[in-house]
C-alpha cells in the first residue's frame, strides 16, 4: 500500500514528460514542423517509460520561446526518478524555413538542432567526454481533418570517459493523424495519430566481446487533446521488429505522456 | 451583461469620444488547429482598444472577427504583421463602422 501511495504521489507530483521538443500539433514520438508564435512561451512537462533502461521512468521539464513565428528555442532538464538526481540538460532550436498557408491548411518544413549537454548521469552509463548532438529535418501537413508528418533525425554521441565509442543513431518517422470532428476554437480538440518510428543504431563490437547496435521499428498509436492553450499528448510505441544481438535488451514497448501550456 | 447591451453602451460612450468601434473581419490562411490559433488570440489582445469579449476565431470558416474601439482604424499592414507573428497569413481584410454592422 505504501509503495503504491509513493508511486502515485510521485506521478502526481511530477507528471513530467520526456520531451522530444514537441511543439503544438506534432507527433508524440516523432519530430514535427511546428514552432511557436512570436513572443510565446511554452511550458512542457512530461515523462516517458522505456522498460529496458536502468531508470525506466524519466520525467523532464522544458521551456520554449518563440523568437519569431518561424523560430523557437528552448532548454530542458530530465531527472532520474529513482535517485532524484538530474540526468541531462539540453538546449534546442527549431527553425521553420518553409511554410505554405492556404484555406484551412498549413504545410511546413523545419530544421531541428539539439545539444545534449555533458553532465552527470544517474544511471549505469559512464560519463561522456563531451556533448551529444541531434540534428533533424521534418515536414508536416495540417488540415481541419487530416495530418501527416515525415522526419529524419541523426544523433551524434560523444565517447565515454573510459574511451568507449557510443554509437550514433538514425531515426525516421512517418505519421498520419485524423481529427474526426472539426470542433470550434473554444471546444476541446482531439487528434488521433499513428506513427511508424524506425531507429538504426550504429553497430559496434566492444573489446569485451559484447556487440551493440541494430535497427528497431515501432508502430505507435497516440492522441493529442487540446483546449485553447493547453495540450495533453500521450502514446505507446509497440515494437514491430528488431535485429539487435542477444547481448542487448531492446524495448518491447515505450510509453509517453506530456502536458503543454502556451503562455 | 449581454454582448449586445455591452456594445450599445460602448457605442454610446464612443459617440462622445474620438474613438469609434469598428468591426473587423479577417480571412486567415493556415488556420487548421485551435491550439495553434491561440497565438492569434494572444496577439489581438495586445492591441490598444481591442474589445477582448468580441474576439471570435472561426476555424471552420478561416475567419477571425473582432471589434476594436480606436481613433483610427487598425490598418491592414498592421494586422498582416500581427497575423504573421502568430504564424499564419492574412488573406483578406474587411473593416466597417460597428453601427453599419
Amino acid at each position: 500500500m505504501n509503495s503504491y501511495k509513493n508511486w502515485l504521489s510521485f506521478f502526481l507530483a511530477t507528471l513530467a514528460l520526456a520531451a522530444q521538443s514537441v511543439l503544438a500539433h506534432d507527433p508524440v514520438f516523432g519530430l514535427g514542423s511546428h514552432t511557436l508564435f512570436k513572443g510565446g512561451v511554452e511550458l512542457h512537462l512530461g515523462t516517458h517509460m522505456d522498460p529496458s533502461g536502468v531508470s525506466s521512468l524519466s520525467p523532464e521539464f522544458s521551456v520554449k520561446y518563440g523568437i519569431t513565428s518561424n523560430w523557437a528555442v528552448g532548454a530542458s532538464l530530465s531527472y532520474d526518478h529513482k535517485s532524484g538526481t538530474q540526468k541531462a540538460s539540453s538546449l534546442f532550436s527549431k527553425y521553420r524555413f518553409w511554410r505554405v498557408d492556404s484555406f484551412k491548411e498549413q504545410e511546413s518544413a523545419a530544421l531541428f538542432t539539439k545539444i545534449i549537454l555533458k553532465g552527470e548521469r544517474a544511471d549505469h552509463v559512464s560519463q561522456r567526454t563531451g556533448n551529444d548532438y541531434l540534428l533533424g529535418l521534418s515536414y508536416g501537413y495540417e488540415g481541419r481533418k487530416w495530418y501527416r508528418w515525415a522526419a529524419i533525425r541523426h544523433r551524434l554521441n560523444s565517447d565515454t570517459n573510459s574511451g568507449l565509442k557510443r554509437p550514433g543513431v538514425w531515426l525516421v518517422d512517418l505519421v498520419g493523424g485524423i481529427r474526426f470532428v472539426p470542433t470550434g476554437y473554444h471546444e476541446p480538440d482531439w487528434v488521433w495519430m499513428l506513427e511508424l518510428n524506425g531507429e538504426k543504431t550504429e553497430r559496434i563490437n566492444r573489446p569485451s566481446g559484447i556487440r551493440i547496435g541494430g535497427q528497431q521499428w515501432f508502430l505507435s498509436p497516440g492522441l493529442m487533446w487540446t483546449h485553447r492553450n493547453f495540450a495533453v499528448k500521450s502514446g505507446i510505441q509497440v515494437s514491430l521488429f528488431d535485429d539487435f544481438h542477444q547481448d542487448q535488451n531492446p524495448d518491447n514497448y515505450r510509453l509517453k505522456v506530456e502536458l503543454e501550456w502556451h503562455l | 451583461m449581454k454582448k449586445s447591451t455591452y456594445l450599445a453602451i460602448l457605442s454610446l460612450v464612443s459617440f462622445f469620444s474620438l474613438a469609434e468601434p469598428r468591426y473587423y473581419e479577417l480571412r486567415v490562411d493556415g488556420l487548421a488547429c485551435p491550439y495553434c490559433a491561440y497565438g492569434i488570440e494572444k496577439k489581438l489582445k495586445s492591441l490598444q482598444g481591442m474589445d477582448r469579449n468580441t474576439i471570435n476565431i472561426k476555424l471552420n470558416e478561416g475567419l477571425v472577427i473582432f471589434v476594436a474601439d480606436t481613433e483610427a482604424a487598425i490598418t491592414e499592414p498592421e494586422l498582416k504583421g500581427l497575423i504573421d507573428d502568430a504564424g499564419f497569413t492574412l488573406k483578406q481584410y474587411k473593416v466597417q463602422a460597428y453601427y453599419e454592422k
